[in-house]
Parts: structure tokens; C-alpha cells; sequence
């Protein structure tokens, strides 16, 4: 056989099942004819398809393009014959009435992240790519970590026993301020232990647990999460605190916010300012920051005439409730489901 | 800190309108909370910080608006007129507890009139004190005065009834543990030895820094007066007043500190208010014991200093002007430096950062910009938090809600289960909430509760996870924190095993999860398991007993997971590398082997895979059933299926076959079992 006639024969092949096709009126019919045409052991097309062997070696290239292009056109018009026939039996057929597309489908069961943990990851996020990269420290810190090395001496009411979570091993003594451990009161003490064990540039945040003995209300917890932010370099300005401050607010809220300092006082930081950013034509508190103290720098080391910083911190509870409109801090530790599939 | 609006008026010109002042005064560093009418005038409330104890006083405040508004500040007169005979020729004052009170200054008026104050001091006293007690009342001149000084200066001062006070000497000393004392509000307290007192002869008369006694307060019958002006410690003005919970506007301002130099002042300045508004005449002298104020040292402020931390350049002559206007003095300048002394009432200057910070505020922060270029840093993501991502998705996947619960419980919680340790947990003496105040060794308990409270919620399917740490003793400096995982679910044991083997897969970690049985308390019978990975605790997983779900009050059954993710961080494999996957067919061959109960699937796993050699590819448990009759009792049949494939050609069926007998052979002569025909 040759090309031509091999052509030929697939041309009648395609003009007939097209037709075949067409001319079904149900999907009995068109069933009968697919066997006909496209099965897969005596179908038509299987047998046009034994033919090609007899095709010349030279031939063959576009003898099998040619096959392939007339089964995919024989497939389309039957898909396209099994569709008319489908749709109209949709309408016609007594038993197709039976589906209801309209009844709810099978969902999946998903799992809810917890806010605070989705704030966090935004925040992580964020500050990522303003090359911050995260560093972790321990939940129970020694007083060095917790207040001398941040400039906080024993004098200091912050010290005070009432005002923190100090820890004794039960039955064996009552837990005093003397004690050298404490659940920590902020994230700063992982600030010191990155840079106790690192040279500058120091560029990192650190985020987690941190612990005050406050009454549980609906804006206190006696635990809760903070952010805090260190940046320690040559030549670090408060402009430069200011301007990442702004980068990290803009990214956070997604338009460009203004940001604005107010003196404060904090031990660790010297000059200290509360930072306010400017949204919805109001000032609204974002948390403290300031330049790292030169007592600081000096308690892990570093020469503050060589080097200096900034340092920010925020509660992540605030931030989470402002977004959602979280009215009650208590809704993040009760853990209702209903709570959680909100968010 | 409450001001008075009219107050303020007699030291500095207010030519401002009142939001104008809050706001500019809020920028510098008196946060502005709020502010009141009071009759004519405004009480305005200013946080002040707690380096700041020279704005809890009108003149403070005064100072800072005169700096900011570029006004003169005018300073009351303080020399009253001493017309009585020398006081030191009638009366002692000493010292016993240095360490308590570092300072104490007595002066004497004889033959005053007690009468209620002018109605110009009781306004502006209102003005400062009803916002704060709507019961506030006046109460006579010479309190009213005392008070007024208070508001004014920040010093705090006290007058005694000198007829009522025994013996013409006072004694600063410790108070003796439970020593009683009766103080100005008619209540009676126990003292300790790290309190303060002022005694006579007999008994102590006021408690140091916090108030007075009731035995001298001053009364309508009252004619002669010891006026008091002391620095008291603050750390044991602190603790009186935190022990007794007795806090007063006197000891709010000993615990920050006064101004050293200003004590003597303070104490002429109220008998010289006594002198006008309640007669009498003023001893001559005083009596001035105690340490003097110390000299404050000067310091150099480099100028490039200020460039280095701002990031702004400020005119030196505007420097100056901020350095003067705030009550430095010595002022010495260089192109280099400007050296000056800082004033007594702000003992927050001892170093040019603290000078740095006094130039910005007052030069307005405002003036620091907020965009410069920052310049770029590499950052990268830690692999504890690409795990801990990779966690997350799987068990939110399989439809887990995360808490996020307290770190610390109830005591009684940590002997649910002990397994991490058997140490005593460490615990506080502050509970973090009711009866909560260990340290949790296991996140177990605190989700079974929080699945109790769900249940009592109603919530129809509560299934939970949390990571956090759990803190476990030791002998080391910090106890250690272990990073962990648990879950708790409504769901099969075996739901659970499949969870932990998910998230292995999703890990990456090819190591083969081994159990053991797990002796707990929490677990029902031998439903619990300790889970190993490289020989190492991975973690517990297991049915909840019917004594735990008691505890917990919970009603349906519960099974628990707990896993070490540290180990997790360590095994996993996180930049999986490319394996080539074989172009060739799989050949299954399914096998059910009669077995005696006693040996497990581990066991017979092992001989499958040492025996399957190359081309197994993987080794699929089906099922297990039993059938006594047939089998005889204590057997059970497993069926499973082996997939085989090669890398380089296609199997035969006759290879498959093959395999498949060999592992027949070494499961009947290993574990002595049969293939069912």
C-alpha cells in the first residue's frame, strides 16, 4: 500500500465515524459505534492502524502523523456526540433528574492554624525580607539575661518578685527573688544571647512566650508573645530605626504608613521612644524601641565607640487582636474550635 | 502625674492653647492620658516615666514648658523670716538606719493657727487630687500646705503636732519585725525590719517615705509644729509600700527619688507658705542630718556624637541653648565637644547618651526622617521553623485546630504523666493562673483539658494540636526546654501511629519508627507505646485510660501524641536530593502467611526486607484476620503484597516467583509460618 492510498483510507475513516457520530440518538447508539470505530481490539481505526506497516519506510513519518491526527479528530467527534447526548438526557432523562448538582459537596476537614501563630508567620515573613533573621533563646532565663546584662540592676522595680514568675524546683525551698532563675519578662534576653556568641553585624528577631504576673482580663494575660528587633552595626542611626520601622509597618498593613517617636524609657535602650504609626487618620502605638544602651553593648562585649544599634519591641496579642478585631485576650488561651475556625 | 492648668501658670506664661501644650508636651516626653475641668480649671494628666521623678512636681512640668516654648521659668521665694529661738538648742534628730534614710532636715514653728486653707490653695489642690477621689477633701492649712509643696516641688513633707511628739528628739531607725504602728488613716500596721520609721521617745511616729502616725497629726487644737523634709531609700519606700499596700503620692515619689539639693529648699518653702497662711513664728536654724547631695559630675558630650546616633546634624548653639534651658550648667565648649553639668533634680544624666537623648527630644524626633536607605542584609529561614512549617501542614491537613495553652498547670497535671521525666517539676511561687504554678513537663494535660472545655462547649469534633516547650529538670544551669508536639484526638490508635509515620514521610526520614510498650498511668492497659527513632524516645502515643479521661471529666474515648521535634529537626532531610525512578513495569506478588499470634509485623517486616533483596521495591501490609477453626487457635494470618521492579529491565514472572518463595523459606524457617496455598 502506498501513502496515498493509506491517506485515503484514513480520510474515509474520519468522514464516516463523523457521521456515525452525528447521527446517533442516544448513547446506546453511540456506544455501539465507538466500539465500531475506536476499540481497542477489531475497532476500525485499530485496524487502519495494522495497514501502516505496509506503508514505505520513507513514507512513514508522515503516514503516522497523519494516523495520529485522524484518531485524535475521531475522538473529538465522538466526545463531542457523547456531550449532545448527555445534555440532552439531562433535560429529557426521568432518571437524570435524580442528580442535583445543587446539594453541598463533600468538603475537607481542614485544621486551623491558631492566630497568634499566623501573626507570627506574617511577621516572620516580613521582617525576613528586610533581612532579619529569626534567633531563639530560652523560656526560663537567668537574672544576668533577664535584667543585668539589659541594664535593669537589682535596685530595679522590674526586679521585683511580685512582678515576675521566679522558679525553685517544688519541695525544695520555697522559690525568692535571690533565685537565679525566672520564666523571662521579654524576648530582649535573646538579644543578649545572640550577641554574647556573635560579632556584628548582628541583624535578627526574636519572637515566643514571655510571662508577667498579671491578672487574666480582656487586655492582660500572664503570658503573651512578643517581637523584638535588633540591628547592631557600624553606623547605625535612629534614622535608620525610623525608616525600617516604616518599611516593617507599610509591609504590615500594605499601604505607606508615616511613623512617629515619642521619648520613653526603657533600661536597655538609650534614647527610647514609643513609636506610633499613622493609619485610618489616627496615631495608634506599635510598641517601644530605641538605640541599644552602651551598657549593653558592653555587658556582651562589644565597644559602643566601634559599633551601636536599635532595638524594637511589640506584643504580637495587640497586633492580632487590632487586626481581627479581637475584642478579649482570653479567646486566644481558651482555644474554642469555633474560636480557631475563624481565623 | 495630674497638673493643674492654673497651677503651672505661677512659674511659666501659657500663652498656648490647651491641646497645643498635651500634644507638644506628649512629643517630648509627658505622654498626655487624659485631661479634666475641674471648676475653672483643667487637670491635666501626664505620664511620667519613671527616670523622670523631677516632672512628679508643677515645677518639673514648668521646666519642660519653658524649655519647649522658649519662655523663663520663675522659681516661688523660700527664705522665710526665723524669728524664734535657734532649734537646736530644743531638739535632736538622728540617724539609726543610714541605709533607710539617707537624709533628714527638721525645722520648728511655734504658735501657728490651724483654720481651713485660703480658698486659692484648695482650688488648685482639687484641681490635682479629686480627679483621682471624688471624696478628696481639704483639710486645714498647714496639711494643705505640706501637700501644696508636695504638687509644687516633688518633695514630699510632713508636719507632726510637736506637743504630741515625746522626749524633743526624733530617730530615723528600722522598724522591729511586727511592730505595730498606727498611721494617719486610723488603721493599724505590722511593721518589718526592712521598713523605715520615724520615732520619739516613745514609739514610732510615721512611717518613713509613706505616711504619718496618727498620734502627731496635726489638729485643730495643734499650735506647734515639726516640719519634716527627708530622703528616704527608695527601695525600702518600696517595699513598705508594696508589703502594706500602702501607697501614697509621698512614697510614689521617695521610690523614684527627689532631688537631693532640693530638700532644704523644699522644707523653707513650706514654712514660709505656714508663716503667711497659719501665723506662728519660725525657730531659728535647722537641723540638717544625713549625707549632703552629692556633687554631680560633669560630662562631655562629643559633638559627633549626636550625627552617629540620630542620624541628623543639630547646630551646636542649638545644643547649648537645649543643655542650658534644662538646668545644666558649666557649660564648656569645644568644635569638638560641649562639657557641662547636669542639674541635681535629673539624676538620669550621667553619661552624653543620656545628653543625646535630652537634645533629640527636645529638638523634636520629628525631626529624625523615616527614609533613608537600609542597606540590604541576607536573612534565612531556620530549619526549626522549616519544620515547624512542614508540621503544620500535615496536621492541619488531617484537620487538627492548633491551641496555643499556658506554660503553666496545676501540679497535680504533671504526675498524669511522667514519662519525659520523674524529676519534681520546677514551680513558682506566683501562680500564672488559679492554683497554676508548675512548670508543665508534658502538653498532654493541658490540651485534654482544653478538650474538655470544647466538649463542655459542645463542639461536635475536637481535635487539637500545639508545639511548644515543656521544661524539664536537671542538673545544669537552665533546665532544659524540649521542643514538642502533641496531639489529642477522637480518633483509632492506629490513625495516630499513621499520623507520626505522615509526618516522618513528610520529613524525609527514612529510619524505621520503632515501638515499645509504654508504662504509664495515662494509658489505657498496653494501648500505650514509646516511639524510637535511632534508638532515641521520639515520643508517646497511645489510648487515654478511663482514670485520665475521669480526670479531665472527659466523656468520650481520647487518644494522645506526644513527640520530641528537636529529634524530628535532627533526622529530618531537608533538601531531598533526586532519585532516578525506573522506567520498567512492577510486578505484585500478594502473600498470607499463618503466623502465631506472639510475633509481630516488625518481626516479620525485618524478613521480608533482608530477604526480598534488590528488587523490592516496597513491602505493603493488607490485613490481619483470624480463623481459629482452620488455623488452630493462637494464630492469626497477615496478608500483605510485595511490589518488585528493577532498574534495567523487566521482570519475569518466573523472577517474581522466585522472590516471593525465598521469602516464603525464610519466613517459615525464621518465624516459623505458612504460606496459606
Amino acid at each position: 500500500m502506498d501513502l496515498t492510498q493509506f491517506l485515503q483510507l484514513l480520510d474515509e475513516l474520519t468522514a464516516s465515524a463523523v457521521s456515525t457520530f452525528e447521527a446517533a440518538q442516544d448513547l446506546e447508539t453511540l456506544e455501539a459505534a465507538r466500539i465500531d470505530f475506536l476499540g481497542s481490539k477489531k475497532g476500525q481505526l485499530k485496524s487502519a492502524q495494522k495497514q501502516f506497516g505496509a506503508v514505505a519506510k520513507e513514507d512513514r513519518p508522515t503516514a503516522g502523523q497523519r494516523f495520529n491526527e485522524t484518531k485524535q479528530g475521531i475522538e473529538a467527534a465522538f466526545e463531542q456526540a457523547q456531550q449532545r447526548l448527555q445534555s440532552a438526557g439531562e433535560a429529557g432523562d426521568p432518571q437524570d433528574q435524580q442528580f442535583d448538582p445543587s446539594l453541598p459537596g463533600q468538603g475537607l476537614q481542614l485544621g486551623h492554624l491558631h492566630p497568634i501563630t499566623q501573626t507570627i508567620e506574617e511577621l516572620k515573613d516580613i521582617m525576613g525580607r528586610l533581612g532579619f533573621s529569626v534567633a531563639d533563646g530560652p523560656e526560663i532565663e537567668d537574672v544576668w539575661h533577664n535584667f543585668e546584662a539589659l541594664n535593669i540592676p537589682a535596685a530595679h522595680p522590674a526586679r521585683d518578685p511580685i512582678d515576675n514568675f521566679y522558679l525553685a524546683v517544688a519541695n525544695a525551698g520555697k522559690a525568692s527573688p535571690s533565685n537565679d532563675l525566672l520564666l523571662r519578662s521579654q524576648t530582649s534576653t535573646v538579644q543578649i544571647r545572640v550577641m554574647e556568641n556573635s560579632e556584628p553585624p548582628v541583624r535578627i528577631i526574636s519572637l515566643g512566650r514571655v510571662y508577667r504576673p498579671d491578672t487574666a482580663d480582656a487586655t492582660h494575660y500572664p503570658m503573651f508573645h512578643q517581637m523584638e528587633g535588633l540591628l547592631v552595626d557600624h553606623q547605625v542611626t535612629m534614622a535608620d530605626l525610623k525608616s525600617v520601622l516604616r518599611l516593617f509597618a507599610t509591609s504590615y498593613l500594605g499601604e505607606d504608613v508615616h511613623i512617629r517617636f515619642r521619648p520613653s524609657f526603657f533600661p536597655f535602650t538609650e534614647p527610647s521612644v514609643e513609636v506610633d504609626y499613622h493609619w485610618n487618620d489616627q496615631w495608634v502605638e506599635f510598641g517601644g524601641a530605641g538605640m541599644v544602651d552602651p551598657n549593653v553593648l558592653k555587658a556582651v562585649g562589644y565597644d559602643p565607640q566601634q559599633v551601636n544599634g536599635f532595638a524594637f519591641g511589640l506584643g504580637v496579642e495587640r497586633l492580632c487582636m487590632r487586626r481581627h478585631g479581637i475584642t478579649d485576650l482570653r479567646e486566644f488561651y481558651k482555644n474554642d474550635i469555633r474560636f480557631l475556625h475563624q481565623f | 502625674m495630674l497638673v493643674s492648668w492654673n497651677w503651672l501658670k505661677n512659674y511659666v506664661a501659657l500663652d498656648m492653647e490647651l491641646s497645643e501644650l498635651e500634644s507638644r508636651l506628649a512629643m517630648a516626653g509627658l505622654n498626655h492620658e487624659g485631661t479634666t475641668a475641674v471648676g475653672d480649671d483643667f487637670a491635666i494628666d501626664l505620664e511620667v516615666t519613671s527616670n523622670r521623678p523631677d516632672c512628679l512636681g508643677h515645677l518639673g512640668v514648668a521646666r519642660e514648658i519653658s524649655v519647649l516654648w522658649k519662655q523663663p521659668l520663675t522659681l516661688p521665694d523660700a527664705q522665710p523670716v526665723a524669728a524664734g529661738p535657734s532649734i537646736q538648742d530644743s531638739f535632736k534628730i538622728r540617724i539609726d538606719a543610714p541605709e533607710l534614710c539617707n537624709r533628714y532636715i527638721g525645722r520648728i514653728i511655734r504658735g501657728v493657727k490651724i483654720k481651713p486653707s485660703p480658698q486659692w490653695l484648695q482650688d488648685q489642690l482639687a484641681t490635682v487630687f479629686q480627679p483621682i477621689n471624688k471624696e478628696w477633701k481639704p483639710v486645714n492649712n498647714v496639711v494643705d500646705i505640706s501637700n501644696y509643696v508636695l504638687m509644687e516641688t516633688g518633695q514630699p513633707l510632713h508636719a507632726f503636732d510637736l506637743k504630741e511628739l515625746f522626749g524633743n528628739e526624733v530617730v530615723v531607725r528600722a522598724a522591729t519585725d511586727e511592730e505595730a504602728f498606727q498611721a494617719i488613716d486610723h488603721r493599724s500596721y505590722k511593721l518589718d525590719k526592712r521598713m523605715c520609721v520615724i520615732a520619739d521617745k516613745e514609739s514610732a511616729i510615721a512611717l518613713g517615705g509613706v505616711m504619718g502616725g496618727a498620734e502627731t497629726e496635726v489638729s485643730d487644737q495643734t499650735t506647734d509644729l515639726f516640719i519634716e523634709a527627708a530622703q528616704f531609700e527608695p527601695l525600702a519606700v518600696r517595699h513598705a509600700a508594696r508589703t502594706l499596700n500602702l501607697h501614697s503620692p509621698s512614697s510614689h515619689r521617695f521610690e523614684r527619688g527627689v532631688d537631693p539639693a532640693a530638700i532644704d529648699w523644699a522644707s523653707r518653702r513650706c514654712c514660709q507658705l505656714i508663716l503667711e497662711l497659719a501665723g506662728g513664728k519660725l525657730d531659728q536654724d535647722v537641723i540638717d542630718v544625713g549625707n549632703p547631695a552629692p556633687t554631680p559630675e560633669a560630662i562631655v558630650l562629643p559633638l559627633a556624637d549626636l550625627k552617629r546616633i540620630l542620624g541628623i546634624e543639630i547646630p551646636p548653639d542649638e545644643v547649648e541653648r537645649i543643655l542650658l534651658a534644662l538646668g545644666n550648667d558649666s557649660l564648656q565648649a569645644t568644635d569638638e565637644t560641649i562639657s557641662v553639668t547636669p542639674p541635681s533634680w535629673r539624676p538620669d544624666l550621667t553619661r552624653s547618651i543620656d545628653l543625646v537623648e535630652e537634645v533629640a527630644r527636645i529638638h523634636g524626633y520629628d525631626q529624625i526622617p523615616e527614609d533613608v536607605s537600609v542597606p540590604m542584609a541576607p536573612s534565612h529561614r531556620t530549619n526549626a521553623d522549616r519544620v515547624q512549617s512542614q508540621v503544620r501542614q500535615v496536621l492541619t491537613a488531617a484537620g487538627f485546630d492548633e491551641a496555643i495553652t499556658a506554660s503553666m498547670v496545676p501540679t497535680e497535671w504533671t504526675t498524669t504523666f511522667t514519662s519525659w521525666t520523674s524529676a519534681a517539676p520546677l514551680v513558682s511561687d506566683t501562680p500564672m493562673l488559679k492554683g497554676a504554678d508548675t512548670l508543665r513537663t508534658s502538653l498532654i494535660p493541658s490540651l485534654l483539658d482544653t478538650r474538655q472545655v470544647n466538649q463542655s462547649l459542645g463542639n461536635p469534633l475536637i481535635e487539637l494540636f500545639e508545639t511548644a516547650n515543656i521544661y524539664l529538670p536537671n542538673k545544669a544551669s537552665l533546665p532544659g526546654e524540649q521542643w514538642t508536639l502533641a496531639v489529642t484526638s477522637g480518633q483509632s490508635f492506629f490513625q495516630l501511629k499513621g499520623l507520626v509515620e505522615t509526618l516522618l514521610d513528610k520529613l524525609k526520614i527514612t529510619e524505621p519508627l520503632e515501638v515499645t510498650t509504654a508504662q504509664s498511668d495515662l494509658f489505657a492497659g498496653s494501648q500505650g507505646v514509646e516511639l524510637q527513632l535511632n534508638g532515641k524516645t521520639l515520643g508517646f502515643l497511645g489510648d487515654v485510660s478511663p482514670t485520665s479521661l475521669k480526670q479531665f471529666s472527659l466523656r468520650s474515648a481520647t487518644s494522645v501524641l506526644e513527640l520530641n521535634l528537636t529529634l524530628l529537626l535532627e533526622a529530618a532531610c531537608l533538601v531531598p536530593q533526586f532519585v532516578p525512578q525506573s522506567a520498567y513495569p512492577v510486578i505484585t506478588r500478594d502473600l498470607n502467611i499463618i503466623l502465631q499470634e506472639a510475633v509481630r509485623w516488625s518481626e516479620l517486616e525485618k524478613v521480608v526486607q533482608q530477604t526480598g533483596g534488590q528488587f523490592l521495591e516496597t513491602l505493603q501490609y493488607q490485613e490481619t484476620y483470624r480463623d481459629p477453626e482452620r488455623d488452630g487457635e493462637g494464630t492469626k494470618r497477615i496478608l500483605f503484597s510485595l511490589t518488585l521492579r528493577s532498574h534495567e529491565r523487566t521482570l519475569t514472572g518466573k523472577e517474581a516467583d522466585e522472590i516471593r518463595d525465598d521469602v516464603v523459606q525464610a519466613i517459615t524457617t525464621e518465624l516459623n509460618g505458612q504460606l496459606l496455598a
